[in-house]
């Protein structure tokens, strides 16, 4: 079962088409990354979502059903803009979003859920005392404390250092374990590589990417050679078969074009060169994403 | 409806449990009182040191009455009854002959003046006995530096003109005394209508005075002003600054854009009542402790609370809205302006509308919807009965018009609230209130 289907949504602002004729699964119980560059319509398919904006056309299915207004109560929302009411205390403000969302409040869930996040000393702290990172916390905890079935987190983990990224996502894991499904929205492809189930990339309003990792890598085939050489990058640009390299110093990674053969390139490379390692490997959602929303890049698959 | 009452609760708490409120409750009547607490503190601390006038009388009939009206003045009327302390100034006259250059004369005793060597000086021009003779030669001025405010200008008056009026008699050979009570005033005592009791008796007229008459209109229509300033144009820079700080997409998160919106108003309004309900129950009960119950306009209290309501409602949905379209402190104070206009026309035409209630302009402005609530109070609580269906067709109108304002706050609040950065156009705000 699907807990959302996006089914040819689009979303225009004064001319400017946010969202072009998206549709989208997401299946129940999954983590699914949302990844695209800065304005390429992620933040307005989440607001759709959350019927913060209505489509201008196409429709919007949630939990099997017509979105209605009554399902939010069934969705915990971190938007990608922090805001709490800062003279409040914490555990007043948590017990108010969780009134909010669900007409009750679990004072216990609250506790443990700060226990958790290891916020306990500042549940009678106002909001205006603690630091960027306590207040992402305390954030997430009230998206999450009403036990939706449905989160979405837009950007949960910036300005968080990597012990606090940790513990987030754990507390997601956990959160699917119990059978939430989870959409979130995040520029670091490296953890949407380690946690998404699938990955959804919208790019200038139009989706370009949907599937599993393997799914989308394997549409990309095995195109990047990834090679040490005790001459670096020289000559590697002009060898035959290598549309590009990008060098990271110690490692240079090439790409090569798709009628290319692993074996002669390495000979090529072998010839004016001393080979100290290589890897023939699938491309990495990082170079997946660059691919596709770097202009200068070359055209993707 | 669970989740809009959540959130006027938030907003209830927020604003009633801070000192701010407290104090403004306490405050706000004190200020607004103030002039008049002060006048009554400061009744008896006069500045009692003599006060020197120079008489410079032309008609050489008039100097010497004034000479012996002040005597009798700082014999009989500058003591208090009980304590027989001085509370007023002596006033003391000194009677100077014009010299041939007067305008010398006046500049050198205007100089004296501002050398604090005397308060004052008086001219009687030489034709005042009979100004129809010679008009230009019949002036009595008098010269000080607040002339117009100047208690003894006003004392001079009775012993000039009783004085003057004997001498014209006494010109036209009439006998005073063979004229009783010739100088005696008749007041106009101010009274209400007779009206009929539940046996059909005849009840006398009571006297009208100045409390029903000015003083409850006034500290209603005023008492819904200080309401609207407290519950509903806060919500200008609430709003605004909720959407600033981003705090508004996470709620939205949970509400709909007309439910925040309708959770704010109602907010507002219960801080707005909580206020008004202290007020009008402490003068209930200070009017009946203090004897005034007369005065208490019982029939017009629910008036005065529908129409309230309906104000802040209307209000509340104009400042939310406008709220919503603001991107910083700048926009919510150029829209706070117009936005005021249904609370500052009524103020501006109050004393118009107050003496002449029935009046065209009075009936018209009182059916305009934006001014309805304040103007229609104003109205009821005049010492005037006003045809029974203009409160009511006020109402209906009001009500209409109020719905119309919270349709159209609330498309531009849906569309305007989580837009950063927009300029401020009065096109933008029309568009969204228009195509939402």
């Amino acid at each position: 079962m699907n807990t959302i289907i996006l089914d040819s949504i689009t979303k225009s602002f004064n001319g400017f088409t946010a969202v072009d004729n998206l549709s989208l699964e997401v299946p129940a119980g999954s983590i699914y990354g949302f990844i695209g560059p800065n304005g390429s319509g992620k933040t307005t398919t989440i607001r759709m979502i959350m019927n913060i904006f209505y489509p201008d056309s196409g429709n919007i299915q949630i939990f099997g059903e017509p979105h209605r207004e009554t399902h939010t109560d069934r969705i915990g929302y971190l938007p990608e803009e922090r805001g709490l009411y800062k003279k409040m205390k914490v555990r007043e403000l948590l017990k108010f979003y969780s009134e909010l969302k669900s007409g009750r409040s679990d004072l216990k869930e609250i506790d443990r859920w700060l226990e958790k996040m290891e916020l306990s000393d500042w549940g009678n702290k106002k909001v205006d005392t603690l630091s960027k990172g306590m207040s992402q916390k305390v954030q997430f905890i009230a998206t999450v404390v009403s036990k939706p079935d449905l989160i979405i987190l837009d950007e949960p983990f910036s300005g968080l250092d990597p012990v606090n990224t940790n513990n987030l996502l754990t507390a997601m894991l956990d959160l699917q374990k119990q059978g939430a499904t989870i959409i979130f929205s995040t520029h670091d492809m490296g953890t949407a590589e380690k946690v998404c189930d699938y990955i959804f990339m919208i790019h200038k309003g139009k989706k370009v990417l949907d599937g599993t990792l393997a799914e989308i890598q394997n549409k990309y085939g095995t195109d990047t050679l990834k090679i040490r050489c005790e001459n670096k990058a020289a000559g590697l640009a002009s060898i035959d078969g290598v549309r590009k390299v990008h060098d990271f110093g110690q490692i240079q990674e090439l790409r090569l074009t798709p009628d290319s053969d692993h074996q002669v390139i390495l000979k090529e490379i072998m010839r004016s060169n001393t080979l100290l390692s290589f890897e023939i490997m699938k491309p990495s959602l990082h170079d997946i994403f660059v691919r596709i929303a770097d202009t200068r890049e070359d055209s993707h698959v | 409806m669970y989740k809009v009452f959540r959130l006027a609760l938030r907003e209830y708490i927020a604003a009633v449990k801070t000192k701010g409120f407290i104090i403004g409750l306490v405050m706000l009547p004190i200020f607004m009182s103030g002039s008049i607490i002060a006048m009554a503190l400061l009744k008896d601390h006069v500045d009692t040191r003599a006060r020197h006038i120079v008489v410079i009388d032309e008609t050489q009939q008039l100097g010497q009455v004034l000479v012996e009206a002040a005597e009798k003045r700082n014999s009989e009327q500058i003591f208090d009854e009980e304590s027989g302390e001085q509370n007023q100034p002596e006033y003391l006259i000194d009677l100077q002959e014009p010299e041939p250059d007067l305008q010398l004369q006046m500049s050198r005793l205007s100089e004296r003046i501002r050398n604090a060597e005397i308060h004052a000086f008086l001219y009687i021009g030489a034709a005042a006995i009979h100004p129809s003779v010679d008009m230009e030669n019949a002036s009595i001025n008098y010269h000080s530096e607040s002339a117009a405010l100047d208690d003894v200008r006003g004392w001079l008056r009775d012993p000039i003109n009783n004085h003057l009026r004997k001498l014209r008699l006494e010109d036209a050979g009439i006998d005073e005394s063979q004229i009783p009570d010739l100088f005696a005033w008749s007041w106009i005592d101010a009274k209400g209508l007779l009206t009929l009791d539940e046996d059909g008796n005849i009840v006398d007229a009571v006297a009208s005075n100045e409390l029903q008459s000015i003083a409850v209109p006034l500290i209603m229509v005023m008492l819904m002003f200080m309401m609207s300033m407290m519950g509903a144009m806060p919500q200008l820079s609430a709003v605004m600054e909720e959407k600033t700080q981003r705090i508004v997409e996470v709620i939205l998160g949970s509400i709909t854009p007309f439910q925040f919106m309708l959770g704010k108003i109602l907010g507002g309004l219960a801080v707005a009542l909580t206020s008004t309900l202290v007020y009008v129950g402490g003068g209930v009960l200070f009017m009946q402790y203090r004897g005034f119950e007369a005065f208490i306009p019982y029939d017009i209290l629910p008036w005065f609370f529908v129409n309230l309501v309906i104000l802040l409602f209307m209000l509340g949905a104009l400042m939310t809205s406008l709220g919503s379209v603001a991107n910083d402190a700048k926009d919510a104070q150029s829209l706070s302006f117009p936005a005021m206009f249904p609370m500052m026309i009524p103020m501006f035409v109050m004393f118009p509308v107050l003496k002449e209630p029935l009046s065209t302009f009075a009936t018209w402005l009182s059916l305009i919807p934006p001014f309805t609530p304040m103007v229609m109070i104003l109205r009821l609580a005049a010492p005037v009965s006003i045809p029974a269906w203009q409160p009511w067709a006020g109402l209906v109108g009001v009500i209409l018009f109020t719905l119309l304002v919270v349709w159209g706050g609330a498309r531009i609040f849906r569309a305007a609230i989580l837009m950063q950065g927009v300029p401020l156009k009065f096109s933008n705000i029309l568009r969204w209130m228009t195509k939402g």
